[in-house]
């Protein structure tokens, strides 16, 4: 190895992975798969990213599955195998990612244990430094031609302020820490947020506390995991093969909705202010049915604390002995200076959620919400990176087109015609099949005539 | 990259909407006594056949030489479940088999595929990025048409049948070549049923993504189902010359003389 500074070790020719999660994995592999050099860092000690239920960032709970069902969701590579559930629980997921990194051959390429805490252009960008932290203590920088960042976006939570949260005596959590029901049993409990997690806490809740409050800013529409015996998921893929239109299909959901879980008012929630598909679709079968028991009561938004309990926006007011706040993570990039990823408002511009316009070396693979799986997109992504590098390598006049693209078409959006709710959550929310077809766009491109 | 390959298909609309039901799958398979460190092999059979076909030589042959050997029945077929369903199953179920049975495997595998079954594995080719692909007397990719119509210049009765619906001829005569009469009926006998639709989808022409797999093509002048000029096709869009067995007949992996065939490709196979 070539020294080219104090301690910087040279890697010429190789690549930089962040991050063993779902999308890591598959950066890694895309990588290698093409021949490509390739080193991967990974903070914990196995694979999984926040599947790994043991890991200290990992955000899972005890009861979690998925919320997509297998066959958009799984790698299109590497299905998962025809005997998990519909909706695989982590476990499953965490085995699956376990088989697909050994079945590669990628953990010899793998630094476990090591935190990136820097990623520094050399030359403008011509070359990146990794510095990155591991057991033997003291950081190590290699230079790299590249890197793949994919560190993923549900771990630095979303904390909101409240008025006389700092007096309220009882226990507060955000459900990052949440892994089981045991904080939960025979207490007063109020789950904030009408996410996944909240829905998901707020059944837990029902299961096992002694009252459950669920408190939501909005309304939203819940969806129930199953429609006639399929996923819904699966469901709502025929309804696109098909080509039926958006307004047909926001008609036939609101069609399913009604027979399946009936009327909103009914149950005592909000009226959602928004179109179906302008939030993160939230997919629960069990709110509704715990609604319609009284065992979770519906609230809207907190006013403020109080030493006791909370004061909701009506008027009423609750006394509890837990608040888990279930609002969410935000992106962040701590090891990267924010021009890099183009960064305006706290937010990175990016094509396709990927590519940025400031460098054609550095790309971000999963930083995506789709109403869908992710494990495939995230693929797609990798694949897509990769082309570009064999592009840059091979054709260099396609790549210089596509570069131009990136920069001109920076904030394209693959939203189905959907139109988001603007929040920290929503503005890297995407139409997967819309979002997909735009990357399989990239792909042929990249690839060109052969 | 040689031409007749089109872009990467991303967009699997029916495979998300419509996954293939759940079925029982037969692997059978023979292992090395220890570790060898090379590839393991993934036989896919081809119409009518099961993973029977491999057990029957090739399996402990392999194994023998230091590769863990695995035969999957496709569904419908052997020991897989799905017999009912086998007048509705399509080519997808059969790749979706494939790609099953690679995701329980400890590595990227080579892919061996006879008949149909090499038809199957270039399509898996295309989605899944193998050690190595080896098709034998392969089904063709570009239609079945030249290999029908000489069947029906052959066997115009039995033609007729499979046109209706009726199993592909998997008679001793159209087998094999040098295999005594009675080794013959009894490998034979042991053949089933086709789905109908995935032999009429054998007829029609198809395209693939890029493939990226190195590719090795195994054939006979004697073949009675796949026609020679088919098997020199699929090599040339590989851009690789066929390795061909005179005298031996379209079960390369059945018919006297199969042990040269196995020997040939695991050598190949050896420099990957």
């Amino acid at each position: 190895m070539a020294d080219i500074g104090p301690g910087i070790e040279e890697r010429a020719g190789a690549y930089a992975v962040i991050g063993a999660g779902m999308s890591g994995l598959a950066s890694l592999k895309a990588l290698l798969e093409a021949g490509f050099d390739a080193d991967c860092y990974e903070r914990e000690s196995e694979v999984g990213g926040n599947w790994n239920i043991d890991a200290r960032n990992s955000r899972i709970y005890r009861s979690i599955h998925l919320i997509s069902s297998r066959p958009f969701t799984q790698y299109p590579d590497f299905p998962m195998p025809d005997t998990f559930a519909d909706y695989p629980s982590h476990t499953e997921v965490l085995g699956y990612f376990k088989r697909y990194a050994d079945h590669f051959g990628l953990r010899e390429h793998i630094a476990f244990d090591h935190d990136v805490l820097r990623v520094e252009p050399v030359d403008g960008g011509a070359r990146w430094d990794v510095t990155a932290e591991g057991p033997e203590g003291a950081p190590r920088t290699r230079r790299y031609d590249g890197v793949l960042i994919a560190n993923g976006h549900n771990w630095s939570p979303k904390m909101p302020a409240y008025e006389g949260l700092d007096v309220f005596s009882g226990t507060v959590l955000h459900s990052k820490d949440y892994k089981d029901s045991d904080v939960l049993r025979g207490r007063r409990v109020l789950i904030v947020g009408g996410g996944n997690t909240g829905c998901d806490l707020a059944v837990e809740g029902a299961q096992n506390a002694a009252a459950t409050y669920h408190s939501t800013r909005r309304g939203y529409y819940y969806n129930p995991k199953f429609v006639g015996g399929r996923p819904s998921d699966q469901v709502n893929d025929t309804l696109l093969m098909l080509r039926i239109p958006l307004a047909v299909r926001r008609l036939m959901y609101k069609a399913t909705l009604r027979a399946t879980v009936g009327s909103f008012d009914k149950l005592g929630l909000q009226k959602p202010d928004h179109e179906f598909g302008e939030t993160h679709p939230v997919a629960n079968s069990l709110l509704a049915y715990y609604l319609g028991h009284g065992d979770i009561q519906p609230k809207p938004e907190i006013r403020r604390f109080t030493a006791e309990g909370v004061e909701f926006t009506d008027g009423t007011s609750a006394d509890v002995d837990v608040v888990v706040f279930c609002t969410g993570y935000l992106a962040t990039f701590p090891f990267l200076a924010d021009e890099h990823l183009n960064t305006a408002d706290g937010r990175p511009r990016l094509y396709q959620n990927e590519f940025t316009p400031r460098h054609d070396n550095l790309f971000v693979v999963g930083l995506h919400q789709p109403d869908s799986g992710t494990f495939c997109l995230s693929h797609w992504q990798a694949v897509a990176a990769v082309r570009y590098l064999e592009a840059k390598r091979d054709r260099p006049e396609a790549a210089r087109a596509f570069r131009a693209q990136v920069a001109a078409e920076t904030d394209r959006q693959f939203t189905g015609g959907m139109r988001f709710t603007d929040s920290t959550r929503h503005y890297f929310e995407i139409a997967h099949q819309d979002f997909l077809a735009g990357v399989e766009q990239t792909i042929h491109q990249l690839e060109g005539a052969r | 990259m040689t031409g007749g390959f089109g872009p990467t298909t991303v967009m699997r609309r029916l495979d998300w909407a419509s996954p293939p039901p759940r079925v029982h799958r037969e692997v059978l398979s023979a292992l090395p006594a220890e570790p060898t460190g090379k590839p393991p092999l993934l036989f896919v059979h081809g119409v009518a056949h099961g993973a029977w076909c491999f057990a029957e030589h090739w399996l402990p042959a392999a194994a023998e030489r230091g590769f863990p050997a695995y035969a999957v029945s496709l569904r419908g077929h052997g020991g897989s479940g799905g017999a009912r369903r086998l007048g509705r199953t399509t080519m997808r179920e059969y790749v979706h088999d494939v790609l099953q049975t690679i995701a329980e495997l400890p590595s990227r595998p080579v892919l061996v595929g006879h008949s149909m079954g090499g038809l199957i594995v270039q399509l898996v080719l295309e989605r899944y990025q193998a050690k190595g692909g080896v098709l034998l007397a392969p089904a063709p990719l570009h239609g079945g048409a030249r290999a029908f119509l000489s069947l029906a210049k052959d066997r115009p009765a039995q033609a007729l049948r499979t046109a209706v619906g009726g199993t592909l001829p998997m008679t001793p005569e159209v087998l094999f070549e040098g295999l005594d009469p009675a080794e013959g009926e009894r490998l034979s006998g042991r053949t089933g049923r086709e789905s109908p639709i995935a032999q009429w989808q054998l007829l029609f022409p198809r395209t693939t993504g890029p493939i990226r797999t190195p590719v090795l093509v195994v054939g006979t002048p004697d073949d009675r189902l796949v026609p020679l000029a088919d098997v020199e096709r699929t090599a040339r869009r590989y851009g690789v010359e066929p390795l061909l067995f005179p005298g031996i007949g379209h079960d390369l992996m059945l018919d006297a003389g199969q042990d040269g065939v196995l020997a040939a490709v695991l050598d190949w196979v050896d420099t990957l």
